[in-house]
């Protein structure tokens, strides 16, 4: 028997292995092994809902507003609270600049080096050394990231109810002037991406697919982070329509692994999932903001549709930030004011929180006791709904690359790993 | 300088920050040379590092390994962020036996070569020497900078040290207050003391470093995220708890009984960053002590 351990995975979030187990003649198992549960739902339960939201923002430093819109939405959801449009606003832009800022560095920090410079030793493809020989390349990426600036990393605004304070007129202008100032860097990144993956395209088509169900956050509109209705895409399927889930509580199941304390999610039915950026743009079709639906055509001409290239996830990530962009302007350039929320009647309630984070769904589960204390609290993070696509991705690439070596089977796999963007400390949460 | 930057168990927020330092980050990996940093580079060998930046808690065998070889390895090393300086929020889960919190998320799955757990949660520096402290969950942009700035000159940053309010710019409200109030029972007034105003707000308390974004600028509480102020630690007297309830009943005109009677879960309101401080958790009185207590120890 073969075996291939990259120990650590590199140019991720967080600390996590890679096995791949091979047998002449047998499909090879790839197996993603992150340790160290960090116990937030045990440490969720007995707590005030106000000091909910703090606590699972500190899940996840780059997805850390999702965390605690989840944790508002689902407490809201239990408590009967609508929240005022002025607060939904708020929210809704703080989550597209994390979108923006969490996509930024995955493409930046994490995947951009090895799309750049595919030829290189992979010990040379990273900022640090990038910058060495060319500074305004590694300029150029990472004010990508720089476009949403002066965003706390737990910034916290939220609370169960709305938002505890407006954004200052001066602030909505010069973020606005922020993001207007970076049209151009975007759009030429958005291209110069789509450019690097044509190149590659052999590699793209080889390093995995999917072969299961797409599932996203529905909306007329196009894409939406917490509006719309879930909805299953099923590959293969005559008619190849999304349709509602029904039922998402009932049907959701966790199965832990005995390789890891990421545990894996499904949705009963629905076979193999994909949640994140490819599901997204399977399930709506399109973004629904013009810039990203133009620079989306070439997406659905070159890689075909509905995506089934884990690897193009890299340009979908691109598009979504462009989509976000748009979303950003037009939230700052409507009305803002309004009330953002009064005081909450705690008491007993159950719910579900549906959001589209960054990489996919993110599904809270909340209990609360009449006096507002936390019953119970169930996360599942996008990382469990993905970690058997991801496996597979990486056993059938492992498949396809290994007569190149190890060394090279390796450079392949980390890629795959990397157009999953995974999060591990979600994962582990 | 050679210069190393890991997390153990966290959230990778520390090393957002360090990628938001904008031009001082281009001045750190120009001037200097980075020798190990996973979240942005494929090193996975190195031998020496002058400073090594370390974010998160010790969770498993697996983290205590990787603390214990930066320390080897490092001639200086950084505990990185509230977490590594404090256990941070992390620290709750020493409320729990480990055994409790795996069984609690995984039943009986035996797991394939995996790491221990360790038994009781602890800051960074109950398992190796620690040099200097950044705390802050997490630490300011800004901050982190002033204090990479000397670190990598040699020098530790030189601050005063005092509490958030004393970066606060708000104003005392007419007293007493109704309270004790929580952010779920609507906003403050903006622009007055949150404490005064009766919320359970930890800034007396707390080190100051962070301009009192939250209270000043967000009308949010301070929850105390960069961690236990100077004066907390050293004297024995000083608690979270007991401190915010006296505060609080001068606020609000009530007695000190009835404040503790009406805030509810007091653990991860008090100590939501600092339970698994053993400088506080050894304190006779007050202190996490109270809930250590419930796990059998003196």
């Amino acid at each position: 028997m073969a075996e291939l351990v990259i120990r650590p995975l590199t140019r991720i979030y967080g600390n996590a292995a890679l096995r791949v187990e091979s047998e002449e003649g047998a499909t090879p198992r790839a197996r993603f092994s992150a340790f160290g549960y960090r116990g937030f739902e045990l440490m969720a339960r007995g707590a005030h809902v106000d000091n909910l939201v703090p606590m699972v923002s500190r899940i996840c430093g780059p997805d850390s507003l999702f965390h605690q819109a989840a944790a508002c939405m689902a407490a809201e959801e239990a408590l009967g609270v609508q929240v005022p449009p002025a607060a939904r606003t708020l929210r809704e832009l703080a989550l597209w600049a994390q979108l923006f800022e969490r996509h930024a560095v995955s493409l930046a920090v994490h995947s951009l080096p090895d799309l750049l410079f595919p030829a290189s030793d992979p010990g040379l493809r990273n900022l640090v050394s990038i910058y060495r020989v060319d500074e305004e390349v590694v300029r150029r990426l990472l004010s990508l990231k720089s476009l949403v600036g002066g965003r706390q990393v737990h910034g916290f605004n939220f609370r169960p109810g709305g938002a505890v304070r407006d954004l200052r007129p001066e602030s909505r202008e010069s973020l606005a002037e922020r993001l207007r100032s970076g049209e151009a860097l975007l759009l030429e990144t958005a291209r110069l991406v789509k450019l690097l993956l044509r190149r590659s395209e052999e590699r793209v088509r080889t390093a995995g697919s999917i072969d299961g169900s797409y599932m996203a956050m529905r909306h007329p509109r196009g894409m939406e982070i917490g509006e719309g209705e879930p909805a299953l895409l099923v590959t293969g399927e005559e008619g190849g329509e999304p349709r509602p889930v029904v039922d998402l509580g009932s049907r959701l199941r966790e199965e832990p692994s005995a390789h890891g304390h990421v545990v894996y999610a499904s949705l009963e039915g629905a076979g193999e999932l994909l949640v994140g950026p490819l599901a997204r743009l399977n399930v709506n079709g399109s973004y629904g903001t013009p810039r990203a639906d133009e620079e989306l055509a070439e997406v659905k001409e070159t890689w075909g549709f509905p995506v089934r290239y884990p690897m193009v996830a890299h340009a979908l990530r691109m598009l979504e930030m462009i989509h976000a962009w748009e979303k950003m302007l037009a939230l700052l350039s409507g009305p803002a004011e309004g009330p953002l929320g009064g005081g909450l009647s705690v008491g007993a309630g159950k719910a579900r929180a549906y959001l589209e984070a960054p990489e996919g769904a993110l599904v809270y589960g909340l209990e609360l006791g009449e006096d507002g204390m936390v019953r119970d609290l169930s996360i599942i993070s996008p990382l469990q709904f993905n970690l058997r696509s991801l496996e597979r991705s990486l056993a059938e690439a492992y498949a396809a690359t290994v007569r190149e070596g190890v060394e090279k089977t390796a450079d392949v796999l980390q890629m795959v790993v990397r157009a999953y963007a995974p999060c591990v400390p979600c994962g582990v949460h | 300088m050679e210069i190393a930057l890991l997390s153990l168990s966290s959230c990778l927020g520390c090393q957002m920050v360090f990628l938001s330092l904008e031009e001082y980050l281009y001045e750190l990996i120009g001037e200097n040379k980075v020798v190990y940093a996973p979240f942005l580079m494929d090193r996975r060998e190195w031998d020496h590092a002058d400073l090594a930046l370390v974010e998160g808690t010790v969770r498993n065998t697996e983290h205590f390994l990787r603390a214990r070889e930066v320390r080897e390895k490092a001639d200086r090393v950084v505990a990185l962020g509230t977490c590594a300086s404090f256990g941070g929020v992390q620290g709750l889960a020493d409320l729990y036996p480990e055994s409790r919190l795996l069984r609690s998320r995984f039943g009986d799955t035996a797991f394939e070569g995996g790491p221990q757990g360790v038994k009781r949660l602890l800051p960074l520096d109950s398992f190796i020497r620690v040099d200097a402290y950044l705390p802050g969950c997490p630490p300011p942009v800004a901050l982190m900078e002033r204090f990479l700035r000397a670190a990598v000159a040699g020098d530790r940053l030189s601050r005063e040290g005092s509490t958030v309010c004393a970066e606060c710019g708000v104003t005392s409200p007419p007293l007493p207050q109704p309270g004790p109030r929580r952010l779920t029972d609507g906003a403050g007034e903006p622009g007055k003391c949150l404490l005064e105003s009766g919320f359970v707000c930890l800034g007396p308390l707390t080190r100051d470093g962070c301009g009192a974004l939250c209270p000043t600028e967000m009308g949010v509480p301070c929850r105390g995220c960069r961690g236990p102020a100077g004066r907390v630690l050293e004297r024995a007297g000083v608690d979270m708890e007991a401190e915010t309830v006296r505060r609080l009943s001068r606020a609000t005109g009530k007695k000190e009984g009835e404040i503790r009677a009406e805030v509810a879960d007091p653990p991860r309101t008090y100590y939501l960053f600092c339970l698994a401080e053993p400088l506080l958790r050894r304190r006779r009185s007050g202190g996490t002590s109270h809930y250590i207590h419930r796990l059998g120890e003196q």
